[in-house]
């Protein structure tokens, strides 16, 4: 393997490799402080304007209808931030308690059935998500259920649920289980021993869990685009049909937040780990 | 292992999953499978009556009273299976040698190429793929660029081509190639390699009959994590695909909002489903194989 000229050809491929993965996200960071407003593909100068007006501080245009049509943008962006957010918020809720309980009963009893469950966590987040979507939107309509945030929520639940059990059950694989044997023969029921025993020893796994469901519901586009009803969207299914619309300069400037925003949570996440392992 | 029997604190543990993804999750997939089988109402709903040419439609069999056969739904059946089984094939290729490099990389840069890799699992999908929009589109930078260094006289047109979908895809399913890859190859016997070209195997004697094999579960594992959501994917084509990238996954879409033929739609699904679940379950009786020689 050392030889010069081979690891070299093999570092250059690898670099250009990470360029390929990184040179769009540039693209788009550097494009949302263009100022030119008709193609933001030709350079005009610098500017913040973009970032300003989503903020709603100021505005570019001078034609009154036009910044009518850009304040009314910002406010629905706004909202779909916040309705991604909430539904982030109870997804990751709902979906951490069921995927830790199914967890711990699959790792810690025996029974029937076991190995059924075990292969049938892995079916939700293996199933294209087009093919769940459009399978709930007929059930909701069927049952006569009104498309809304709960919809989005349950969506969004139905396949993080698999994503949590698989961090947890990861982690309960490196537990010693005889710190818990050690609980039950000194007398605590089985329930203490799993909130006093077995929950503070899961603890990373189950935050790791929620984490990663929180950033995948904040992402989802292709479910939440077929349960959300007409009033509630979320910040992809937002950005999505503004594209389907036509570009507006303003996109980029929400893309680069969003970029930066990733990178945060991104950094967090690496940081809880390495904290974890010590 | 302490292996507990059934107790009332099974049943708490077990009962919501239970409820919740057998209402949530396999009643709708059910509900799927009878859709595909009903007829299509006259203004978007269904009629609760036996009908199987959602099926024929694809396929390719008389209704008895429609007997036009259009197969152009077959056709983009085959171009979903092959863009699916192009992106797997590319980012194969991309991955395999800088899962090596970064393997080989010191303790420190290991980390942070590898923190580079999973980045893009937490930034938005939807804003990745618009970053290409802008660059392929006939006035975007890769055209500007090309241009002005007077490499091509006209603009390229690349977006709304199969080539703009299937790039794409690469582009979204890279890094769930690069990780069970990395493992594969993080896990390399060492010895074995340098036992092969001490004993007098070439290089590639030695990739073909020893590294390749070892690595063969990362290669599988990765081609079937982007293979299936490949095949049902309906928002790269949407963004980067013209007609002639359209896949089965926009055929979907076109049914339940715009065409609003949802029994169509359903059997549609029910073709990706099936295409899915026969690559899982090759998959799992491979690695069944696979453990038995170990």
């Amino acid at each position: 393997m050392r030889n010069p000229i081979g690891w070299a050809a093999l570092t250059a491929f690898s670099l250009a490799f990470f360029a390929f993965i990184y040179a769009p996200l540039f693209v788009i960071i550097g494009y949302s402080f263009n100022s030119n407003p008709i193609n933001m593909m030709i350079w005009e100068s610098f500017t913040f304007d973009w970032y300003t007006g989503l903020l709603g501080l100021s505005d570019r245009s001078t034609d009154v209808s036009n910044r009518a049509a850009y304040v009314e943008s910002t406010d629905l962006m706004l909202a779909a931030l916040r309705t991604s957010l909430t539904v982030a918020m109870f997804t990751t809720t709902i979906s951490t308690v069921i995927g830790t309980a199914t967890a711990i009963a699959l790792a810690r009893y025996r029974f029937r059935g076991r190995g059924f469950y075990n292969g049938f966590m892995m079916l939700p987040m293996m199933m294209p998500d087009i093919v769940l979507g459009i399978g709930l939107l007929i059930f909701f309509v069927t049952i006569g259920m009104n498309l809304s945030i709960l919809t989005i929520i349950i969506g969004h639940c139905t396949f993080l649920t698999s994503y949590v059990f698989i961090i947890v059950q990861a982690r309960m694989a490196g537990l010693d289980p005889a710190l818990e044997e050690a609980s039950a023969d000194l007398g605590a029921s089985e329930l203490t021993t799993l909130r006093k025993v077995l929950l503070p020893q899961l603890a990373p796994g189950i935050i790791g869990g929620a984490l990663l469901a929180f950033v995948i519901s904040m992402d989802d586009l292709v479910i939440t685009y077929f349960v959300s009803g007409t009033g509630d969207t979320t910040l992809p299914v937002f950005i999505f049909g503004m594209i389907r619309r036509g570009v507006k300069p303003e996109i980029n400037a929400i893309a680069t937040l969003i970029i930066l925003a990733s990178v945060v949570i991104a950094a967090l996440g690496l940081w809880l780990r390495s904290r974890k392992t010590d | 292992m302490a292996m507990r029997r059934q107790s009332v604190v099974l049943g708490m543990l077990l009962t919501p999953v239970t409820l919740f993804l057998g209402v949530f999750f396999l009643l709708p997939l059910c509900i799927i499978a009878v859709f595909s089988f009903l007829s299509p109402g006259l203004y978007g709903g269904v009629e609760w009556s036996f009908y199987h040419w959602n099926y024929g439609r694809i396929f390719g069999w008389a209704d008895g009273i429609i007997e036009i056969y259009e197969p152009i739904y077959l056709q983009i059946l085959f171009r979903s299976l092959s863009f699916a089984a192009l992106t797997v094939g590319l980012t194969l290729i991309l991955c395999y040698p800088v899962a090596f490099w970064v393997s080989r990389l010191s303790e420190r840069w290991r980390l942070v190429f590898m923190f580079l890799i999973t980045l893009p699992f937490f930034s938005s999908l939807i804003v990745r793929l618009y970053a290409w929009l802008l660059i392929l589109k006939p006035s975007g930078l890769l055209n500007t660029v090309l241009l002005s260094i007077g490499a091509i006289s006209e603009p390229l047109e690349i977006l709304y081509t199969p080539t703009a979908v299937v790039l794409g895809m690469v582009y979204v399913m890279v890094p769930f190639m690069f990780l069970p890859l990395y493992s594969a190859v993080d896990n390399l016997d060492r010895a074995q390699i340098e036992a092969s070209l001490d004993l007098g195997a070439n290089r590639l004697q030695t990739f073909l009959k020893v590294v390749l094999p070892q690595t063969l579960p990362g290669i599988m594992g990765g081609a079937v994590i982007v293979f299936i959501p490949s095949v049902g994917n309906f928002v790269v084509p949407d963004v980067l695909g013209g007609a002639k990238g359209l896949m089965i996954g926009n055929l979907v879409e076109q049914q339940f909002l715009s065409s609003r033929n949802w029994p169509f739609g359903s059997a549609l699904s029910m073709i990706i489903m099936a295409v899915v679940l026969t690559v899982l379950l090759i998959s799992a009786s491979r690695a069944r194989k696979a453990g038995g020689h170990a």
